[in-house]
């Protein structure tokens, strides 16, 4: 085992982060819209935003998920109660609104529709990666669906390793507004319009 | 110092994704990371949800409604470019698809059946505890089975043959529908739609072709059976892909058998002599319990539910 911890721990950092990566993809990401439009009843834009990255951040720092049953309504209360903090930090809520914000974890029952909204459509993602500028689209298409390496789409389209991580970089921004602000679906709803049109 | 705002984060983070997406992620890029990581508490979240986002991107729709067990409801569909040496045993244990050699692998933990879509716009429903690798290149979609069971939906495309590969077996199909099934000694093929032609690597002069409703048994000595079967009986040895269990009149001992692949907690028939006893009904494959309460009404036999880890069918022979 000799010489071989700082690797270990990097490739355990690594695995551990896709873990919790790949945990959050499939459970939280889909239902963060939902969360970001309640936020926004009781917060400005900016608190909204602080709140949402320091609720991953709690996710982040969870050794485990197994015992989490409903990841939707577990992400919910950790941005409700990170909100509630900051609120009563800045007192400038009056009681009755923390009744409210109490009120709502109503919500967080499972419903049909919740359920429905808190999926991932495949199509809707396909149309995201058609929406790109054609260098962006090719070499994200090329890297997460031929599951090409960086390297690979670099020789195969004659450009350096450095054009195509920053392409990436792009790609992957494209993914985070989209799940922030549903172009995911805004898009991919307009893109399926087009082709049903005859 | 000020405060970075949110999208400064988002942006950050992006670049440490598009940076680690690549495969030469260093230990001193590690290092960065984990020093950028601790610089805020908004940081590791930020890290978190840029990297789940990209990731979005790879996934196939959702498994169908199968319940999960612990381990696989951490599993899903992610890719594995990164990781070296020491990782490797902790991502065995992790269902999921990992990039092999150019194709791609999905695995599935025990009671997880998950569809995948793959990009020639065909259909794989993998079963139970299965592994299998997908290359897709310009001349043949290429599938081998390492482990366990899958059911494909293909794509017609007459340029490009799909061939699916499980120990010796060989089936390759253009437009079809059929199982594939590794078991000791061979490999069983169900065929639900269409025809495919059906031969043993290496003994490629003897092929035999299957239609739908026939199911075909390639051994490893390159032995190939065959026998046509009713649809009924196709159906019903593929009930696993909506997550049953559908018994018609098969014996005690193979049903208990099937329930098996799914479960961790293990059915046990404790009595030989009921273990030829025929049984019938519909079943969800995670719900062991449920079955042998249907035994110990059907049969009226004793069933000992007391252990955690096993279920007793039957008194224990003497």
């Amino acid at each position: 085992m000799q010489g071989e911890g700082e690797v270990t721990t990097k490739g355990v950092n690594v695995e551990r982060r896709r873990r919790m990566a790949a945990w959050v993809t499939q459970h939280v990401i889909p239902h963060e819209r939902a969360v970001r439009a309640w936020l926004a009843r009781h917060a400005s834009q900016e608190d909204v935003d602080d709140v949402i990255q320091e609720s991953y951040s709690r996710c982040a720092a969870l050794d485990s998920v197994d015992h989490i049953h409903r990841p939707d309504a577990y992400f919910f209360s950790i941005a409700r109660n990170l909100l509630v903090q900051r609120l009563r930090r800045a007192r400038i809520v009056p009681i009755e609104a923390f009744a409210e914000i109490d009120a709502y974890q109503d919500d967080l029952r499972p419903s049909p529709e919740r359920e429905a909204g808190g999926r991932i459509d495949y199509n809707r993602l396909l149309a995201l990666i058609d929406s790109l500028p054609e260098r962006r689209r090719r070499i994200v298409r090329m890297r997460k669906i031929e599951g090409l390496s960086q390297r690979e789409i670099a020789e195969r389209l004659g450009v350096s390793e450095s054009i195509v991580e920053n392409e990436v970089f792009r790609g992957v921004q494209a993914v985070q507004r989209a799940w922030r602000d549903g172009e995911a679906e805004a898009e991919a709803r307009m893109a399926g319009e087009r082709e049903q049109r005859p | 110092m000020t405060r970075s705002s949110a999208s400064d984060i988002d942006a950050d983070a992006a670049r440490y994704v598009a940076r680690m997406d690549r495969d030469d992620w260093s230990d001193a890029q590690e290092r960065d990371l984990q020093d950028w990581l601790a610089r805020d508490p908004r940081h590791p979240g930020a890290l978190l949800r840029a990297q789940a986002a990209w990731m979005t991107l790879d996934l196939p729709r959702p498994a169908e409604a199968v319940p999960q067990d612990g381990l696989a409801r951490f599993g899903w569909l992610s890719r594995r470019n990164l990781l070296a040496g020491g990782g490797a045993a902790i991502a065995a244990s992790v269902a999921g698809a990992l990039m092999l050699g150019g194709g791609t692998s999905y695995a599935t933990s025990v009671g997880e059946i998950r569809r995948v879509p793959l990009a020639d716009g065909s259909i794989a429903a993998i079963n139970t505890a299965s592994t299998i690798e997908v290359k897709l290149d310009d001349a043949v979609r290429h599938v081998r089975v390492e482990q366990g069971e899958a059911w494909f939906q293909v794509a017609k495309d007459r340029q490009r043959p799909f061939v699916v590969a499980a120990g010796r077996a060989r089936v390759r199909a253009v437009g079809t529908a059929f199982s594939v099934r590794r078991r000791a000694g061979g490999a069983d093929i169900l065929v639900t739609e269409g025809e495919v032609e059906v031969w043993a690597d290496g003994a490629e002069g003897h092929r035999v072709r299957l239609g739908a409703g026939s199911r075909g048994f390639v051994a490893d000595d390159a032995a190939i059976e065959q026998a046509s079967a009713a649809p009924s009986a196709i159906d019903r040895a593929l009930a696993w892909r909506s997550g049953k269990v559908d018994l018609a009149g098969d014996r005690l001992d193979s049903a208990v058998a099937e329930f098996n692949r799914y479960n961790r907690r293990r059915l046990v028939v404790a009595d030989p002599a009921i273990a030829g006893e025929r049984l019938d009904g519909l079943f969800r494959t995670d719900d062991p319990e449920g079955f042998a309460q249907a035994v110990h009404i059907t049969l009226g036999v004793p069933v000992d539910p007391s252990d955690p880890a096993q279920i007793r069918i039957g008194n224990p022979a003497r």
